[in-house]
């Protein structure tokens, strides 16, 4: 029983703890922002409540799972992750895909709908760990370091077809994350940066919406019926918030103002019910569980948790930021859920899967 | 990387703070806006009532009912039974609330509280009803163009109703309903009350029985001689209260066409204040009062009252001929005095005034009796009349002014200039509004006689208003005598211009008359516009003028 031999040692469980906690938070405000717009849709105000309430179950029970066991176990599942998540990726953009809001983007197998995407992120920080600390001198060469770049571009124009530019950033920000830290030279870092700086500004140009969502973004208020209405609703929110906040379930702009007020957009009611003062503290707990998670990616004498766990405390923060950016209007608009926070079950149970793991990892740096 | 992290935190905490707390206010203004769905409570619009408290004018609380189209949950049954109640095509109406954009679509308007309990039967949800007013004139047509009516929300538009729309208005309240993006209100949320103030009344100087009067004599004068047009007006020329004022055609309050603006101009016109006419005979008070007033100042120019002038029937001025409308033959119109000028209603007497008393010296009298000018009253559209410049006047103009020709007055000019020459020499300002106040009795206005100059001396005036006592009594305004009365008054017949040149046949016929004339309470114009039938003054206005005063002195029992 290799897999379970390190079950005994104790890890960090104030990450555990913080991510719970956070959840459960998330859960109390997914069915605040969502139950007014439920009733009306379904008919039933717990309709969001009860999804999310199952997604955070099997989050839970999967973050015990993947705490318990050895993360080295997963390195052995790097080539199966990845080829699942492609082949996933592939069929959503077949028939089998779901369309919502002009993207597709999930995959409806009976009553179960899982968003691809989620799943790759992490499927590819656990091969890009996999295949570095296999052999640490790859990252040296320039051969070693392209089956990383192939496989990072393959998810980035499957997840870019959907389309879903906001998870592409994030995947191509997570690949420029595992070769700095796998240690890769620099000039290497820059062949892949500068091309995306210049891709990036050309994918806006090309997708007409892109355009006008960052036109939107300059003057919310050109355009306050129409691409600058979902920013406008954000900061009314905000705004509406104050200090102290309306109080819980108070919100007025989640009555059908503020559009996706329960996933992409939760912040902004989380912050028209708590007040600067609430989302002040949970942002603390964000920034604790982000800090938390490097230290004990860095503390792991493991060169694959090491990376493992920098791979997932990155994926975490680049959404836990962007989202952030977005809401207050500080980037340009982008459909990113709030990590444990937003509705959305793949999501929720894949993150929490996720920092099962780096306890794991954390239990393998007090060795040290 | 941690740093860049930290550094990213950093600026997500600072943004939260100035997005949350420092630009707050700013955002949450601009959000509350959208939050709530405001009904506006109506003010009710002040009612007009006349000197006695008759209501003239008032406005009835009605309904108008909306549909929500989002917030329709049964269909077929809202629209079967909206177009049931108000009487709409069933397919246009679920054509209109399955396929409009807007949130709301009206249903009806002005509709009556039994509408709303027929409603009530069923139970619609996305059907409401929010009140209106309706404005209600109890007598239809009575003083129509005086008190004017309002547009289809409500302001008033002509008339009094618009030179008082401000008093009369009041100020609009709401009820502000919270309600989601799609206007659908939020359950226990209690909507916030803002309460209407209501308008203010007018009482007006109008004396409704007189009116009464005045609008048959019209109506009869219309039926008997078929003119373009008939109008009287009665006011106290002591004080300038207006007892009534009536025009023919007319319109019918609670029917307005307010599409029309051709008949509207047409009907709901003032005439007597906002047109102008040659007066004809009826300004030769002013010339005797002139002379008299001059003659008693000591004026060596002015005639004395015994002074016979020249019978001819012709004066030449400036090598025109003016000659008399009567033919000064067989003794007729023969060595006159001013009484009798007066009696005879003789031209060329007048013009001899009016040449004598010499063009400056006439024009100032013009001047003090008001005419060139507003008198005043409180109606919209008041006219100046015209007056010939007085650098431009030719003797033989002034010759024609004399006896109302050549000069063009509104009639409300002419009753305040003839008022003045009998009341003992007040130029006072008419008006129509005594009093404005609040429904629960404040008044916030109360209007007082206003003398803006004097005309003639308190002597003069006793002079004139016996002479034209006289008329009356034995002159040509004999068909106006009361026995036992003591009525004054003037014909007036004036030849109409049509392009500049006399029509032949077209006259405006006018009387003006009062009573008593030695302490003059009633003073009465009638002016028939192109009767059919009857040649003059005498004959058409003068009758018509004492059956008004007969049916004062019967009504009042004086």
């Amino acid at each position: 029983m290799k897999l379970l031999n390190q079950s005994n040692r104790r890890g960090d469980l104030s990450i555990l703890i913080s991510v719970v906690a956070v959840s459960i938070f998330g859960l109390v405000m997914v069915y605040s922002a969502s139950y007014y717009q439920a009733e009306i849709t379904y008919g039933d105000k717990f309709f969001y409540f009860k999804k999310q309430l199952i997604g955070l179950v099997l989050g839970v029970i999967s973050m015990i799972i993947t705490a318990k066991i050895d993360y080295k176990a997963v390195n052995k599942l790097k080539y199966v992750l990845i080829i699942i998540s492609i082949v996933l990726l592939a069929l959503v953009l077949t028939p089998l895909g779901v369309e919502n809001y002009g993207a597709r983007r999930w995959l409806k197998v009976g009553p179960i709908t899982i968003q691809p995407s989620e799943i790759a992120k992490f499927a590819f920080a656990v091969f890009c760990a996999g295949y570095f600390s296999k052999d640490p001198t790859r990252t040296k060469r320039f051969l070693g370091i392209l089956p990383v770049l192939l496989i990072g571009g393959v998810l980035c124009i499957l997840i870019m077809l959907e389309p879903n530019m906001s998870i592409t950033v994030c995947v191509g920000a997570l690949m420029l994350v595992m070769l700095f830290a796998g240690g890769v030279k620099k000039r290497y870092l820059f062949m892949i940066v500068i091309p995306v700086l210049i891709a990036l500004p050309l994918l806006i140009i090309l997708e007409p919406y892109r355009l006008k969502r960052l036109m939107a973004f300059i003057n919310p208020w050109a355009s306050p019926k129409g691409e600058g209405y979902q920013l406008l609703q954000s900061l009314y929110a905000l705004g509406s918030g104050g200090l102290f906040g309306v109080g819980i379930f108070n919100s007025r702009q989640k009555l059908r103002f503020l559009p996706f007020a329960e996933s992409d957009f939760i912040l902004s009611v989380i912050g028209e019910e708590w007040g600067f003062i609430g989302t002040l503290l949970l942002f603390l707990v964000l920034f604790f569980i982000v800090i938390r998670g490097f230290k004990i990616a860095l503390k792991c004498s493991n060169f694959f948790g090491f990376l493992l766990g920098i791979g997932i405390v990155t994926v975490f923060a680049v959404q836990v930021l962007v989202n952030a950016l977005v809401v207050t209007g500080s980037i340009p608009p982008t459909g990113l859920p709030l990590p444990l926070i937003s509705s959305g079950n793949t999501s929720l149970i894949v993150f929490m899967s996720a920092f099962g793991l780096l306890y794991s990892i954390s239990k393998d740096g007090e060795n040290v | 990387m941690i740093c860049a992290i930290t550094f990213i935190f950093l600026f997500v905490f600072i943004r939260l703070f100035y997005v949350q707390v420092i630009w707050g206010k700013d955002l949450q203004i601009k959000a509350l806006d959208q939050w709530t769905r405001n009904v506006p409570v109506l003010a009710k619009r002040g009612e007009i009532v006349d000197r006695n408290g008759v209501v003239l004018a008032t406005s009835k609380k009605t309904y108008t009912i909306f549909v929500r189209p989002r917030a329709v949950t049964k269909l077929d049954e809202t629209v079967a039974v909206l177009s049931e109640i108000f009487n709409l095509n069933e397919q246009e109406l679920k054509q209109k609330i399955t396929t409009t954009k807007v949130s709301e679509i009206k249903i009806a308007k002005h509709v009556g509280k039994e509408y709303i309990d027929k409603l009530s039967n069923y139970s619609l949800s996305g059907v409401y009803f929010a009140e209106d007013v309706t404005r209600y004139y109890p007598y239809d047509s009575l003083l129509a163009q005086v008190l004017g009516y309002t547009s289809a929300d409500g302001n008033g538009i002509s008339g009094l109703e618009y030179y008082y729309n401000t008093q009369l208005s009041g100020t609009n309240g709401e009820i502000l309903y919270e309600a989601d993006l799609t206007g659908v209100d939020i359950k226990n949320k209690a909507p916030s009350y803002v309460p209407a103030v209501n308008g203010l009344n007018l009482k007006l100087t109008i004396d409704y029985e007189v009116q009464q009067i005045l609008e048959a004599i019209t109506d009869e004068a219309m039926s008997e001689y078929t003119p373009k047009s008939a109008s009287a007006i009665v006011i106290n020329p002591q004080s300038g209260e207006v007892l009534g004022m009536a025009m023919k055609p007319s319109l019918n309050l609670n029917n307005v066409p307010l599409g029309d603006l051709e008949t509207l101009n047409k009907l709901g016109r003032i005439t007597l204040v906002a047109d102008c006419y040659e007066p004809g005979s009826t300004f030769k008070v002013l010339t005797a009062s002139a002379n008299v007033n001059e003659l008693l100042k000591g004026n060596k120019n002015a005639y004395s009252l015994e002074h016979v002038y020249s019978s001819s029937r012709y004066r030449y001025v400036e090598g025109s001929k003016i000659k008399c409308w009567s033919t000064h033959e067989k003794g007729k119109h023969a060595n006159e005095t001013l009484a009798d000028a007066l009696n005879n209603s003789c031209n060329p007497i007048f013009v001899d005034i009016a040449l004598a008393l010499g063009k400056d010296n006439f024009y100032s009298y013009l001047n003090s009796f008001g005419y060139g000018k507003v008198t005043g009253i409180d109606l919209p559209g008041e006219a100046q009349g015209m007056l010939l410049p007085k650098s431009a006047v030719l003797n033989a103009d002034l010759a024609r002014i004399s006896f109302g020709q050549a000069i063009a007055v509104t009639p409300i000019q002419l009753v305040t200039a003839t008022a003045s020459a009998i009341n003992g020499g007040k130029l006072i300002t008419p008006y129509l509004v005594k009093e404005v106040y609040s429904s629960g009795g404040t008044l916030s206005l109360k209007t007082e006689t206003k003398q803006t100059g004097t005309t003639v001396s308190a002597q003069t005036s006793k002079i004139i208003s016996s002479y034209l006592e006289g008329v009356v009594s034995n002159g040509s305004g004999k068909q106006a005598y009361i026995e036992g009365y003591k009525v004054g008054g003037k014909t007036g017949t004036a030849q109409k211009y049509q392009n500049g040149v006399i029509s032949q046949g077209k006259y405006v016929m006018s009387f003006i008359g009062f009573f008593p004339a030695d302490n003059p309470e009633y003073l009465c114009l009638v002016i028939v516009d192109e009767p059919v039938g009857g040649t003059y003054g005498s004959t058409v206005a003068a009758p018509l003028c004492k059956k008004v005063f007969e049916s004062i002195i019967k009504v009042k029992g004086l």
